[in-house]
């Protein structure tokens, strides 16, 4: 610690220098995080939507395949499971927006509740739900994007099916970032009917089933599959957090690079702080010679300018961070303000993010650092003195 | 590093010392043998190229011989490592630039203190030692002024307290007149003869400064890293004694 002080007062000998140079490692590990908060919000979201008990069973040649919906009634009746529900894809496109804005479903409802009782629906409108064969469930998010209200009435006009449905809201699903909406299928089966389609809907996209425990997820994954082995629509079961990760399949990507350019970010920010320090211990040459002279071994020289970097790349980058924090926290009242902001809520800063950020700082400093400082502190004293004096 | 007074503290013995310079070999001293006493003001004068600073970077442990041996108190510097000899120079010796080469972020009293962070010693004995050796040279009101703030004659004080501060045995002085004017000159080199007279300690200076005569117990010549003896050293030596006399009579700068 005695050598703080020295550590300290080479620090502000340029305070305009030390301050960009602190500013720039500050602004770089900022980005970092923010750019981090990306996948670690993904992650986020699908632990926030993924039960552990819930499985998602669908056609193993994709999602665009059907399975017939008698299928649901056979999974419902395997051994621990507590409910099952079918869910197919409506399509539906709100008269004011013209395309697909939400996903809405048509599903069981008098299973759906059951499936997802941590959605927290109130019973009351899960009743009302099963009452209103036009009734819908719709989640906050799109509540909230459209100025819904429960007891609202609205129009979907299907991109998958002949039909134009109206609703009426009986319930929300009461969380935020739920765009969800789920209608009654005995609604839409009773409509494709009166278009012409005897057989109805008679179909399941998905059939979402929950276990009575965790522990029996797999043995039900391997028990559904084995159902529908060698039938027209053999299925594939898996769990709501890998069906949701695969889904999101193609933000892996786009994570992919924005980790890249991450890297990149800290690269570049490493080449500039270690020109910062070359400089610095350039212009020093001649002080530096007398510590030497003066008994300063090269290890402690090393050390000491070490520690200079290190310092100033650590108190910037811990700047950075509480930036990070300060700015996320802004943008998530940003995004409460308004729907159209609601994706600036994602940018979530988990300790792993505020974690990766202070160690990128310290490796800057350390990195940017040891070149400059090795330099300096292995010649000889003599030659040092020779080329400066 | 116990000295007698009057007994060798230096002894140089057979020393030569070579650099390679891109192809060629430069000889900068060859042979040079010769004693310093312990307590004694010595001055190594010459031209530049002589030398002079080469045998002074040698008796300081800045540098080691290509030949020949140097032994500062018993101990033979050829023998210690890069490591070694900077914790030798720390505690044994105190060194003066020409340029002065204060800390410019550091106040008087902690550019005084930097050696001493070197010690054990705790903060408080070394603001304590700090402060005492800048009384010594007269800079107890600077105490925490900036080096920018003081002039150039205070800026070599400040770094004579500094060399002074661990209290070595040898204080070694690289021209430390060099870009003083005159009454400032005179004024180092009267502080250093005082540190020999009342602290006993050895004092080694090279200088071009033919004033400098007036204050060392014994000046050594160098010409072409030769160290001259006899008649060669009494003619430098009065050739410096005539420019001084010239210089005198032009008055101080």
């Amino acid at each position: 610690m005695k050598y703080a002080g020295l550590v300290l007062a080479n620090l502000g000998r340029n305070k305009l220098r030390t301050a960009l140079t602190g500013g720039a490692i500050m602004l770089a590990v900022l980005l970092v995080c923010v750019l981090l908060t990306m996948p670690a919000g993904l992650d986020a979201f699908l632990n926030n939507i993924a039960s552990n008990t819930r499985i998602s069973v669908h056609n193993k040649a994709g999602l665009v395949y059907a399975m017939p919906y008698a299928f649901t009634r056979k999974v419902r009746q395997i051994d621990g499971v507590a409910a099952a529900c079918a869910f197919v894809w409506f399509g539906g496109a709100f008269e004011e927006a013209g395309r697909v804005t939400f996903p809405n479903f048509a599903v069981e409802a008098d299973q759906v509740g059951a499936v997802y009782p941590d959605y927290d629906v109130p019973a009351q409108q899960l009743a009302d739900f099963e009452r209103y064969r036009d009734g819908a469930i719709v989640g906050r998010a799109t509540m909230r994007r459209y100025g819904w209200k429960i007891g609202d009435r609205i129009t979907l006009r299907s991109t998958v099916w002949p039909v134009n449905l109206d609703f009426r809201i009986v319930g929300e699903i009461p969380n935020d970032r739920s765009p969800l909406l789920w209608m009654n299928r005995d609604y839409l089966d009773e409509a494709l009917k009166a278009k012409g389609r005897p057989a109805g809907l008679g179909i399941a996209g998905i059939i979402w089933v929950r276990a009575a425990d965790p522990e029996r997820v797999n043995a039900i994954m391997r028990t559904v599959d084995e159902l529908s082995r060698n039938s027209d629509s053999e299925t594939a079961s898996e769990t709501e957090k890998s069906f949701f990760s695969n889904f999101f399949g193609s933000l892996k990507g786009f994570i992919a690079i924005i980790l890249l350019v991450t890297g990149l970010v800290a690269l570049c920010i490493v080449f500039i702080a270690a020109n910062t320090a070359s400089m610095g211990v350039r212009e020093r040459a001649g002080e530096l010679a007398i510590l030497k002279a003066i008994g300063f071994g090269r290890r402690l020289l090393f050390a000491t300018l070490l520690a200079e970097a290190t310092v100033l790349s650590s108190v910037a980058g811990l700047a950075g961070v509480v930036s990070t924090i300060g700015i996320t926290k802004v943008l998530h009242v940003f995004a409460g303000w308004n729907a159209s902001l609601g994706p600036l809520g994602a940018f979530i800063v988990t300790s792993s993010v505020i974690v990766q950020g202070i160690f990128l700082s310290l490796f800057v400093g350390m990195l940017a650092g040891v070149v400059p400082a090795f330099g300096a502190a292995r010649k000889p004293v003599v030659a040092t003195l020779h080329e400066v004096f | 590093m116990d000295a007698t007074p009057g007994a060798p503290l230096i002894q140089i013995r057979d020393v030569s010392r070579r650099y390679v310079r891109g192809v060629d070999e430069v000889h900068a001293l060859e042979r040079v043998s010769l004693d310093i006493p312990a307590g004694h003001f010595v001055g190594f004068m010459g031209p530049s190229g002589s030398g002079k600073s080469t045998l002074l970077n040698l008796v300081s442990g800045i540098d080691r011989p290509s030949e020949g041996d140097v032994i500062v108190a018993g101990q033979r510097l050829n023998d210690l490592s890069e490591d070694e000899l900077a914790r030798w120079r720390a505690r044994h010796v105190g060194l003066i630039f020409q340029f002065f080469n204060l800390i410019p972020v550091l106040s008087a009293r902690d550019n005084v203190a930097l050696p001493l962070l070197l010690t054990k010693l705790d903060k408080a004995e070394r603001v304590r030692r700090a402060e005492t050796a800048l009384r010594v040279v007269g800079l107890e009101d600077r105490l925490d002024h900036y080096p920018r703030t003081l002039s150039g004659g205070e800026q070599q004080r400040v770094a004579i307290a500094r060399a002074i501060v661990t209290d070595p045995d040898l204080i070694v002085a690289d021209e430390p007149t060099g870009d003083l004017d005159a009454r400032n000159a005179e004024a180092i080199l009267d502080l250093l003869r005082q540190l020999r007279q009342h602290f006993g300690k050895t004092v080694v200076m090279v200088t071009h400064d033919p004033r400098a005569l007036r204050f060392v117990d014994d000046a050594y010549h160098l010409d072409k890293g030769v160290l001259l003896e006899g008649e060669e050293a009494a003619r430098a030596q009065e050739a410096i004694r005539v420019s001084a006399g010239a210089a005198g009579a032009r008055g101080p700068r």
